[in-house]
């Protein structure tokens, strides 16, 4: 027993060694010092917000606290037309961006991740196999097909996350599986093999760790299009109506007219705060890059 | 003797690190005379292609001329602006470099490449162009039916005989060869030199041939100009090299390549050991390290290049016993394990 | 011809991954809960006319039955009557193809002008304080939701500064003996100005990335050098060899993004009521028209599709390395 845990233990701190956070870049710490901020609010929103998201409010004199502008009455944002807490919203909707953004990332990494790792290590039919699905996964439009699958299915946020899961882990598996055909053909993998490495131990102990970076600059990536997916998704009215969402803001300012009484303290935080967030990810995702391919330096 | 052509003085070139410096050249002279080969020879690393690039002023980013002068036709080309420098660039100064692969550009056929050059910097109109080009592919060799291939389409040899027809194109003072054959077998090797030299000859052209290939030197070089960790240790005519050298590194590089008459033939020693840091360069004798006859005064002053017999300059504190020290270098052993 | 070869291939590869799209498409909208028909059927229907309905879409089949028909019909390009316009799909599709064409086409044609203009610039302007800013700039137009900045253009060159007018692509009451006349007349340009302008701001990042980081690389390659030592000039420098070079991979990705931008359309279209295929999509779906919802949804993978296939095939014609091979 005591033997497994520390070899799970230095797996796990392999692990971290491998995925190698690129603390070192300056735009990849910006990123990261936002997501820390990002995580802390989603966290803590309930402290946070002053308001529940969705308590219709009134004002000191029992009147509708509607369409206040940032500021009036203590609203650091305004209200919206219901009379709801825009900052609230904000704050809140992290929650929302937070759960989305991370399991699609997970899972798209992941999904992709396996495939290619199968795929570029076993060759032959398995390779042709995973190889078409990918084909077939990029030729389906994804925006149309959440729409499609959150048609038919309750409206929550999981759908963009299923629907991620279906389609989006084409680009990492195909990434990934160059990366370990080339792992391969460095010929260490044939010496583990001659020294009698099952299938199973050389994917995890010699090509695991070497793609793992690899994974985590497409699940940065990936962070950035599940909050950005799902917002269309709440913006077009397929979204959870009951769970506040950044997109969710964005279309009830919409459908209410919003643009056109230039209630810019409504629509423009929500657009902001997913900028924010998902260039956080691509700016880590650049460290990454960065990491892997320093011939882009700068 | 021919008249000089281009005569380099003092010469230095660093590569900024970091806030180092590599002095990749320091204080190089030499001379070319009109129509001779001029050869410049050291091991990977002792700042040749740094030196020929100079020549064309079209240097890496963070490299800088760090003073001396490159007297080429009756103007220092250290002093020039860069509108009269690029003036004379292909139309006076030409360059040859070591992969033709990668410096034909890969999405132009070869003919347009020519051509470009011709009307660009020559000045021709587009049948005069062609036609030229055509001659040029005749002069070197090429199937004129090839032109309308791309770069990739060609063989390595066929790549570099284009080099050369494209550093012909305007009829040149001074072709610099950058390792132009080091890419190729050795066959190929000798028909291309063999070609730059009958062109050379017909032409009246001067060229410098940059490589690392003592037998390249030994072929085709009028005259040669052994370096050194970024400096000129002995310079003379390539007979009086090959025969009495009289500086101890000049001595262990002939014993470290084979022949390209006769291949294959004799035992190579490599002089053990490698070349000194360009950072922070040893203080006395640069190859002191590495030679069989160092001596304390070598450790501790660097030896000036003087000329110690007619035409014949060397930079080595014991180039009076040259006679002596050539007989003990040709035993294999004096190139042993030198610490 | 060598390059023939993989075209037919490449061809039947895409084949394949339409049938699979098709297929796909099929099940998910034969498989989801609930009766197709329900949103058809008024409830004022007898029994018998319910009835007939189901046999007349043919759904008292079994499910392979169906989905032979299914892909019978899609052969002849019959994609069966929209629930809601009681039309068929068709017809209405290629209606809408072209809205949605011209704006997607615009908007990355702009796109890819600004974009490889200002790649190749920033690529010359490298380590600058200029660049330390435009970077961080172009990736967070990337990270923008295209319908929200929709609606900030929207909210501040319609609404507020009234410059462009607010959604659909001409103004009610005007008529035009043709399309080509519509297309190329001021009253449609002013309508597609504020979209495509949408859609072009949140494209260029991709073909500026591009263009700058294969211009960093190429302009580091040997025949660039070469180009120096010959003397050209600096434009035949980085031009010719250079730009011309970093290109390449550049103009592929420009069939890819007209598939994504396909996808971008969706959302930025029902901003600013664009009668174009992803709003149809969208509104189909919303109003449970499945028959309309597939053929939209069908008519936008074929592009997206196609696109993947020309964008292989572009590489290989672009490049003589592989078309000269
Ligand atoms: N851009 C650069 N930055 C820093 N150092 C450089 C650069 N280019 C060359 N050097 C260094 O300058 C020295 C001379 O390089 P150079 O290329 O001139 O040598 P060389 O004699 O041509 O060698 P080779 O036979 O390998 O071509 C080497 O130590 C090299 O590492
Ligand atoms: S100076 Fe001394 S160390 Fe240098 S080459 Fe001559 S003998 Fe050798
Ligand atoms: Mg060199």
């Amino acid at each position: 027993m005591p033997d497994t845990t520390i070899k799970a233990s230095s797996g796990v701190a392999r692990i971290f060694e491998a995925i190698k956070l690129p603390v070192g870049d300056p735009f990849a710490l910006a990123g990261l010092l936002i997501y820390a901020l990002f995580i802390v609010t989603a966290l803590a929103a309930p402290l946070i917000a002053p308001y529940d998201p969705t308590e219709i409010l009134y004002t000191a004199d029992y009147d509708l606290a509607s369409d206040l502008l940032p500021g009036q009455e203590g609203h650091i944002l305004g209200t919206t037309s219901l009379g709801r807490d825009i900052f609230s919203q904000i704050v809140w909707g992290a929650r929302s961006a937070l759960l989305v953004g991370f399991t699609a990332a997970f899972m798209v990494a992941f999904i992709g991740s396996v495939v290619g790792l199968l795929a570029g290590y076993f060759g032959g039919h398995v390779d042709a196999v995973l190889m078409r699905l990918a084909d077939v996964a990029f030729g389906i439009p994804f925006l149309p097909f959440v729409i499609v699958i959150s048609a038919f299915s309750e409206p929550s946020i999981w759908n963009t996350v299923i629907a991620m899961a279906l389609v989006l882990w084409r680009d990492t598996g195909r990434v990934i599986r160059s990366q370990v055909l080339s792992l391969r053909s460095r010929g260490y993998v044939e010496a583990a093999r001659v020294v009698g490495s099952s299938d199973l131990k050389i994917i995890l102990r010699h090509i695991t760790p070497n793609i793992l970076p690899l994974s985590f600059l497409y699940g940065s990536i990936a962070i950035g299009w599940a909050i950005l997916t799902e917002a269309s998704i709440s913006f077009l009215g397929f979204g959870d109506p009951d769970a506040i969402s950044w997109g969710f803001m964005l279309q009830d300012a919409f459908a209410s007219q919003a643009l056109a009484r230039q209630a810019y303290h409504w629509f423009i935080p929500p657009g902001l705060a997913i900028i924010l967030v998902v260039s956080a990810g691509f700016f880590i995702s650049r460290g990454y890059e960065n990491l892997l391919f320093p011939k882009l330096g700068r | 003797m021919a008249e000089t052509l281009l005569s380099i003085r003092d010469l230095s070139i660093a590569y900024e690190v970091g806030s180092k410096d590599v002095v990749a050249v320091s204080g190089a002279s030499f001379d070319v005379p009109q129509g001779t080969i001029v050869g410049l020879v050291g091991e990977s690393g002792c700042g040749k292609t740094t030196m020929a690039r100079a020549l064309t002023r079209v240097i890496a980013d963070n490299a800088r001329i760090d003073g001396g002068a490159m007297q080429f036709d009756g103007q220092d080309l250290a002093a020039l602006s860069e509108r009269d420098m690029n003036a004379l660039r292909w139309r006076d100064i030409s360059f040859i470099p070591q992969s033709a692969m990668n410096s034909l550009d890969p999405v132009y056929r070869v003919e347009y490449q020519i051509i470009e050059v011709l009307r660009d910097r020559g000045g021709m109109r587009k049948a005069q162009a062609r036609a030229r080009a055509v001659e040029l592919f005749e002069m070197v060799g090429i199937d004129p039916g090839r032109l309308r291939d791309f770069p990739h389409q060609f063989s390595g040899g066929m790549r570099q005989r284009a080099a050369i027809a494209l550093a012909l194109a305007l009829n040149p003072k001074l072709v610099v060869a950058d390792e132009p054959v080091t890419a190729l077998d050795v066959i190929i090797q000798r028909q291309i030199l063999d070609q730059l030299r009958g062109l050379q000859r017909e032409l009246g052209l001067s060229v410098i041939m940059v490589t690392h290939d003592i037998s390249v030197v030994a072929y085709i070089c009028d005259r040669t100009v052994v370096m050194y960790a970024g400096k000129v240790v002995e310079n003379c005519d390539t007979a009086t090299l090959l025969n009495e050298p009289l500086h101890p590194y000049s001595m262990g590089l002939k014993n470290a390549f084979p022949d390209l008459q006769s291949a294959g033939t004799g035992v190579l020693t490599p002089i053990a050991g490698s070349p000194p840091d360009l950072i922070d360069p040893p203080k006395g004798c640069r190859f002191a390290a590495r030679c069989p006859f160092a001596t304390d005064l070598c450790r501790n002053t660097e030896p000036a290049l003087t000329e110690a017999a007619p035409d014949h300059h060397v930079a080595c504190h014991r180039a009076s016993e040259a006679a002596v020290l050539r007989e003990t270098a040709k035993d294999p052993a004096t190139w042993g394990a030198v610490t | 011809m060598s390059t023939l070869k993989p075209f037919l291939i490449r061809t039947l590869q895409l084949l394949l991954v339409l049938w699979a799209v098709v297929t796909i498409l099929f099940l998910m909208f034969r498989l989801m809960p609930g009766n197709p028909l329900a949103a058809y059927i008024d409830p004022t229907f007898t029994a018998e006319q319910q009835e007939a309905l189901i046999r007349q879409f043919g759904l008292d089949k079994p499910l392979w039955q169906q989905y032979f028909t299914y892909l019978g019909n899609l052969l002849q390009g019959e994609l069966g009557d929209s629930f809601r316009y009681r039309t068929p799909v068709a017809e209405r599709i290629l209606l809408l193809l072209p809205n949605t064409l011209i704006l997607t086409f615009s908007s990355l044609i702009v796109a890819y002008t600004f974009g490889i203009l200002a790649g190749a610039w920033l690529a010359w302007k490298r380590n600058s304080r200029f660049e330390a800013a435009a970077l961080p700039a172009v990736l967070a137009t990337r990270a923008m939701p295209e319908f929200w900045l929709g609606m900030v253009l929207l909210a501040i060159f319609s609404f507020s500064l009234g410059w462009f007018p607010a959604g659909g692509t001409r103004s009610a009451g005007t008529s035009y003996d043709s399309l080509w006349q519509l297309y190329t007349s001021a009253n449609f340009l002013s309508h597609l100005f504020l979209p495509m302008m949408t859609l072009a701001i949140y494209s260029q990042g991709l073909p500026l990335l591009l263009m700058r980081s294969n211009m960093l690389d190429v302009m580091k390659e040997d025949f660039v050098t070469m180009a120096k030592i010959k003397g050209l000039s600096p434009s035949a420098v980085v031009i010719r060899h250079g730009a011309r070079n970093a290109l390449l991979p550049v103009m592929t990705s420009f069939a890819i993004a007209v598939g994504y931008q396909l996808q971008g359309n969706v959302v930025v279209e029902s901003v600013f009521s664009w009668p174009g295929l992803g709003r149809e999509l969208v509104n189909a779906v919303a109003a449970s028209d499945y028959p309309l919802a597939q053929g939209a949804f069908l008519m936008i993978a074929i592009v997206v599709i196609t696109m993947n296939l020309i964008a292989d095939l572009l590489y290989t014609f672009l490049d003589p390395r592989i078309s000269h091979a």
